[in-house]
C-alpha cells in the first residue's frame, strides 16, 4: 500500500505543479463565464447596431403610440408626415440615410400586419418586439371602442399554467432545481471522465514512452503501478473540481446577499431553494467515483496498448464512444425522462453516470433503479479493472505495434 | 545466504516464432562480476528481464538472490534497464526520492544518500534542476545513481556504457568496481568486447539465443591458447627460420608465431636456449575475448571498429 502511495503522491504532485493544472483550473470557469457574456454581449450589440428607424402610419390612429412603444424597447424612431411620398422613404433607405421604415396601413388596424421596409432582414428579437408593439397598440385601440381596455390586458399578456402535482410532494421550484442539477451534473460528470480519463491515458503512455516503466515495474507490481496512478489523478480531478465547486459557493454566498440588498422583490430564500441539496452532490460524488474509475481503467489499458500518440487518438476511439453516446442521449432528455426505453439503457454500466444521474436527481426513475446501476457500476468496475489490469501489465512492457483484438484476447488469458 | 546470487536452469523464453533464449543455464556466484556477452538481438536482455521477473520464462526456473525474484528480493537488486527511461519534467532530486521510495526507503535517508551520490558524480548543482535540462550522459548518470541508490546486494546493468562518452565511461567503470569491492554482485551486458575484458571475472557468451560459453575468464582465456607465442631477443632471426619459420609476423620488435606453423612453444624455447638467443621476452599468447568469441560463435559485432572506438551503437 506505502507504493500505491508513493505513486499516487508523484501523479498528484507532477500534476496538480504544473502551469496546465493551474491554467485550466483558473481558466475552465472563466472561460465558461466569458463565453455566455460574450454570446450575451454580442447579440445586444447586433441588435443595437442600426436603429435609426422611420415609422409612416397610413391610418393616422397608431403612429404615435406604437412610435412610443418602440423608442421604449429602445429604438430611435422617426415618425414622418402621412403625406410623405414613398419613393422618397425608399431613396432614404438606399442612401442609407435610415436601416428601414415600417409602413402601417388599413391592414394593420384590421388584422395586425404591417410593412417593414429596408434593405436587410429584421432581426428575430427586433421582429418580435416590434410585432409586440403593433399587436398591443391596435389590440388597445380596438378594444377601447369597445370600452374596457384594462381588465383584458391580463388576458393580452397570455395564460399561464400553475401546476398542481397530485403525486409526491414536490415543489415546483424543487423540480426546477432538480432539472438543472441533474443537467449540470451530467455535463460536469461527461467532462471530467473524458479529460481526466485521458489524462491517466496520457501518463501511461509517456511512462511507457520514455521507458521509465521498466524501472519502475521492477519494483512495484503493475497493478498497484495502475492503482496509484489512477489514484493520483483522480485526487487531482478532485482537487480541481473542488476548487470550482468552492469558487461558486463563494460567489454565491457572497452574491445571495448583494441580490437582496439591490433587488428587494426577489425572494432571497426562493432562489437559495435552486441550489442543490447535500443530497444531490452527495450522489453526484458516487456517480463520479463510480464512473471515473470504469472509464480510467479503460483509458489505463488503451494507453498501455499504444507506443505512439497517433495510435493512442485512434484507440481511445471507442471507449469515447462509451461516453459520447449517453451524452447525446442525455441531451434529448433535458428533463431528466425522456423516452422509456432511456430509462433501461442507463442501467448499462458505461451509461450510468451521465444517464442514470440526472434521473436520480430528478425523481424520474423508482429508487431500486438507481440501487441497481450502482451495483452494476460495482460490478462493471471490477471486471473492467481486471481485464485493464491485464492489458496494462503486458501492454506497458511492449514497443512496437498496436496489438490486434485477438492478441489482446491473449494477453488478458497469459498475464 | 545461497551461494548464487542468481541462478537460471533450463530456462527458455520464445515471443510467437522467434525463440529469444533457448534452454539457458548460468549461475553467478556471490561477489562475482559477470559479463554477458553477446552481439546485438542474441538474447541478453530477454535474459535479463526474466531475472528480474518482469518477462516470465516459458520453461526453466529463475533463482535472485535465493529465490523466486518476488518484490521483496527484487528490491534488493539495481537495475538499469537497456532502455534508459527518467521522467523529464521531474526534477532529479526528486525523481530519485521517488524511486528510492518505491523500494521502500524512508524520504529522509533517500534524500541524503542521493545528495551524497550526486556530489560524487558532481551533479549536485543539477539536484533541483528538471531531469529534460540535463544532457543525455548526465540523464545517464542520473540513471545510475537511481539503479545504486539504494546500496543493493546485486546490480544488474543492461549495456551500462552504450552512450557514455570515453570520460564518463571512466567514471563508470570505477564505480563498479567500487561496489565489487564492497561485496556486491554485478551483471552486466555487453557487446563490447574489451570493455568485459578489463572487468569481469567471469564471462557468459550467448549468441543466437544460446549459451556458448561461460566460466572464469582468465581460465577460459587459458583453456583457449592455441599454443602462439610472441617473442623479443637481440640479434637476427636466422635461428627461426632453421627452424623451418618463414617470414615470420612482426610487430616493431616483437615476432608473433602463430600456431599454425607446426613449431610447439617448448620446441621454441629449447631452440632458443640451444642457439644461446639473447631472449628478452617469451610468452603464451592468450587470445583475446574478441577472438575467443569469433573461434565459438562467428563475428561478435556487425562493427567491431565502431564499437571498440567509443562504444557507439
Amino acid at each position: 500500500m506505502r507504493q500505491v502511495w508513493v505513486v499516487l503522491r508523484r501523479e498528484y504532485i507532477e500534476r496538480v505543479k504544473t502551469k496546465g493544472f493551474i491554467i485550466a483550473t483558473i481558466a475552465m470557469p472563466v472561460l465558461m463565464i466569458g463565453l455566455i457574456g460574450l454570446s450575451a454581449f454580442l447579440s445586444i450589440q447586433a441588435e443595437r447596431a442600426d436603429r435609426d428607424l422611420a415609422l409612416v402610419d397610413l391610418t393616422g390612429q397608431l403612429g404615435e403610440s406604437v412610435a412610443a412603444g418602440m423608442q421604449a424597447v429602445g429604438y430611435d424612431i422617426e415618425l414622418v408626415d402621412r403625406d410623405v411620398d414613398l419613393q422618397e422613404m425608399d431613396r432614404r433607405v438606399n442612401e442609407d440615410e435610415i436601416e428601414a421604415y415600417i409602413l402601417l396601413d388599413d391592414l394593420t388596424l384590421q388584422e395586425g400586419t404591417f410593412a417593414y421596409r429596408g434593405k436587410e432582414a429584421p432581426g428575430t428579437v427586433r421582429r418580435a418586439l416590434f410585432e409586440n408593439v403593433v399587436v398591443e397598440t391596435v389590440l388597445e385601440l380596438r378594444l377601447s371602442f369597445a370600452g374596457s381596455a384594462e381588465g383584458l390586458r391580463g388576458l393580452l399578456a397570455g395564460g399561464r399554467l400553475s401546476f398542481e402535482s397530485l403525486g409526491e410532494e414536490r415543489s415546483e421550484l424543487e423540480r426546477v432545481s432538480g432539472m438543472a442539477t441533474g443537467f449540470a451534473g451530467a455535463f460536469l460528470l461527461y467532462f471530467t471522465m473524458l479529460f481526466y480519463g485521458a489524462y491517466v491515458l496520457r501518463s501511461v503512455l509517456d511512462e511507457k514512452r520514455n521507458r521509465v516503466v521498466e524501472v519502475v515495474v521492477s519494483s512495484i507490481s503493475p497493478w498497484r503501478l495502475m492503482l496509484g496512478k489512477i489514484l493520483g489523478v483522480g485526487s487531482m480531478g478532485l482537487t480541481q473540481v473542488g476548487i470550482w465547486v468552492g469558487c461558486a459557493a463563494l460567489i454565491g454566498l457572497l452574491g445571495v446577499p448583494m441580490i437582496a440588498a439591490n433587488w428587494p422583490a426577489v425572494d432571497v430564500g426562493e432562489l437559495s431553494q435552486l441550489l442543490p441539496g447535500p443530497g444531490p452532490l452527495g450522489l453526484l460524488l458516487v456517480f463520479f467515483l463510480l464512473g471515473y474509475f470504469l472509464y480510467s481503467s479503460l483509458f489505463a489499458a488503451v494507453g498501455a496498448m499504444c507506443s505512439t500518440e497517433e495510435e493512442a487518438q485512434q484507440a481511445q476511439f471507442p471507449v469515447m464512444m462509451l461516453l459520447i453516446i449517453p451524452f447525446i442521449l442525455q441531451m434529448t432528455s433535458i428533463e431528466g425522462s425522456g423516452l422509456p426505453w432511456m430509462d433501461w439503457a442507463a442501467l448499462f454500466p458505461f451509461f450510468s453516470p451521465i444517464m442514470m444521474y440526472p434521473r436520480a436527481v430528478v425523481g424520474a426513475v423508482p429508487w431500486w433503479m438507481v440501487g441497481t446501476s450502482l451495483v452494476l457500476m460495482a460490478a462493471a468496475l471490477i471486471g473492467t479493472a481486471w481485464v485493464a489490469g491485464r492489458i496494462y501489465r503486458v501492454g506497458i512492457l511492449m514497443q512496437g505495434k498496436r496489438p490486434t483484438l485477438r492478441e489482446l484476447v491473449r494477453w488478458i488469458r497469459q498475464a | 545466504m545461497t551461494e548464487h546470487a542468481v541462478h537460471l536452469s533450463g530456462v527458455t523464453k520464445s515471443f510467437g516464432e522467434h525463440t529469444a533464449v533457448s534452454d539457458f543455464d548460468l549461475e553467478i556466484p556471490r561477489g562475482t562480476i559477470l559479463g554477458l556477452l553477446g552481439p546485438n538481438g542474441s538474447g541478453k536482455t530477454t535474459t535479463i528481464r526474466m531475472i528480474m521477473a518482469i518477462l516470465l520464462p516459458d520453461r526453466g526456473t529463475v533463482e535472485l538472490l535465493g529465490g523466486f525474484p518476488d518484490f521483496a528480493r527484487r528490491n534488493r537488486v539495481g537495475y538499469l534497464p537497456e532502455e534508459r527511461g527518467v521522467y523529464e519534467k521531474m526534477k532529479v532530486l526528486e525523481q530519485l526520492v521517488f524511486l528510492g521510495e518505491l523500494r521502500g526507503m524512508t524520504r529522509q535517508i533517500v534524500r541524503r544518500r542521493a545528495m551524497e551520490w550526486l556530489e560524487r558524480l558532481g551533479l549536485e548543482e543539477w539536484a533541483n534542476k528538471k531531469v529534460q535540462q540535463l544532457s543525455k550522459g548526465m540523464q545517464q548518470k542520473v540513471q545510475f545513481i537511481g539503479t545504486v541508490l539504494h546500496d543493493p546486494d546485486l546490480l544488474i546493468l543492461d549495456e551500462p556504457f552504450s552512450g557514455l562518452d570515453p570520460i564518463n565511461q571512466d567514471v563508470l567503470e570505477s564505480i563498479v568496481r567500487e561496489q565489487h569491492e564492497k561485496g556486491t554482485t554485478i551483471l552486466f551486458s555487453t557487446h563490447l568486447m574489451d570493455q568485459a575484458e578489463r572487468l569481469c571475472e567471469r564471462v557468459c557468451l550467448i549468441s543466437r539465443s544460446q549459451k556458448v560459453l561461460d566460466g572464469n575468464l582468465k581460465a577460459l582465456k587459458r583453456r583457449e591458447r592455441t599454443g602462439a607465442v610472441a617473442i623479443e631477443f637481440e640479434g637476427d632471426d636466422g635461428w627461426l627460420a632453421r627452424l623451418g619459420i618463414m617470414n615470420p609476423t612482426k610487430v616493431d620488435d616483437t615476432y608473433h608465431i602463430e600456431a599454425g606453423r607446426g613449431v610447439e612453444p617448448e620446441r621454441l624455447l629449447a631452440a632458443a636456449v640451444a642457439e644461446r638467443v639473447m631472449l628478452r621476452r617469451f610468452e603464451l599468447m592468450e587470445p583475446s575475448l574478441h577472438e575467443i568469441f569469433v573461434r565459438h560463435a562467428g563475428q561478435p559485432d556487425p562493427e567491431p571498429a565502431l564499437a571498440v572506438a567509443g562504444g557507439a551503437r
